[in-house]
């Protein structure tokens, strides 16, 4: 007697963390890859269009107030992210090595917040710094990629916890519409 | 000089962002689209449907409304 195949049922956590890490990946996971590929390319385009308007300072984890939270929602693009965070790491070393680390005989808060001036000054005459209205088109179009990777990692899981796979079937049309 | 584009930011005028939220809602239009639609071969009918009718035109009648309580609002 031929034994009945188990369907396949993804695994929750790990289409959670391929949907976060590669956006699109959560559903190659659960067997709908078309959507997949068209989630991947249309937030990689929407992230790196924000980097390629607002260059490198875009993914900034150093950007003072509410700006710190375009960070996290940067980070929700997953290796995009990532890459974008260790790009701008990469040329803020640079720009800050030339800095002394102490400037001047002040004290603590007032030696930072020289150091802040003299970083954005410095990044400013490298034509780095990220003025308005740049920033907020830059920034939006960087988070809002994250944003939309974290619900396209919803569904993904929450298809994967109800034990989903593949696409969903399509009811039969009836009749004269069938064409 | 695309390397240069990822490094340095572009210089915008204040108008030019207005516009650059149309590319942004054709991308939160296809998203959403793509994980709800039933049927892919729907996609872009109901992408176009979207980003037309709710995203272009509700921001259209947002900004009347908007314009409207600027330039009515009873002054003191």
């Amino acid at each position: 007697m031929a034994r009945r195949k188990k369907p396949y049922r993804p695994n929750p956590p790990l289409t959670l963390l391929l949907a976060w890490l590669i956006p699109g990946a959560g559903h190659v996971c659960i067997g709908r890859p078309l959507r997949g590929v068209i989630i991947f390319l249309v937030i990689c385009a929407t992230f790196w269009a924000g980097v390629g308007i607002g260059g490198v300072m875009t993914v900034d984890p150093r950007a003072a107030g509410a700006e710190r939270w375009w960070f996290v929602s940067e980070m929700l693009a997953g290796v995009h992210g990532i890459v974008g965070w260790q790009r701008q790491e990469r040329v803020y070393r640079k720009v800050t090595s030339d800095l002394p680390d102490s400037i001047g005989p002040f004290n603590r808060a007032e030696a930072e917040s020289r150091r802040v001036y003299a970083v954005n000054k410095a990044l400013a005459d490298k034509g780095l710094a990220l003025v308005y209205p740049t920033d907020v088109v830059a920034r939006a179009y960087a988070g809002i990629a994250g944003l939309l990777n974290l619900l396209c990692m919803f569904d993904a899981t929450a298809l994967a916890m109800m034990g989903t796979f593949g696409e969903p079937s399509r009811k039969r049309k009836t009749g004269t519409e069938e064409g | 000089m695309i390397a240069a584009l990822f490094v340095n930011p572009v210089n915008l005028s204040p108008t030019s962002q207005l516009w650059l939220m149309l590319p942004l809602f054709l991308s939160a239009a296809i998203v959403h689209k793509t994980i709800r639609t039933g049927n892919l071969r729907r996609l872009w009918r109901d992408v176009a449907f979207l980003f037309t009718v709710y995203m272009i035109g509700g921001t259209i009648v947002l900004a009347l409304v908007l314009w409207l309580v600027m330039t009515h609002w009873p002054s003191r």
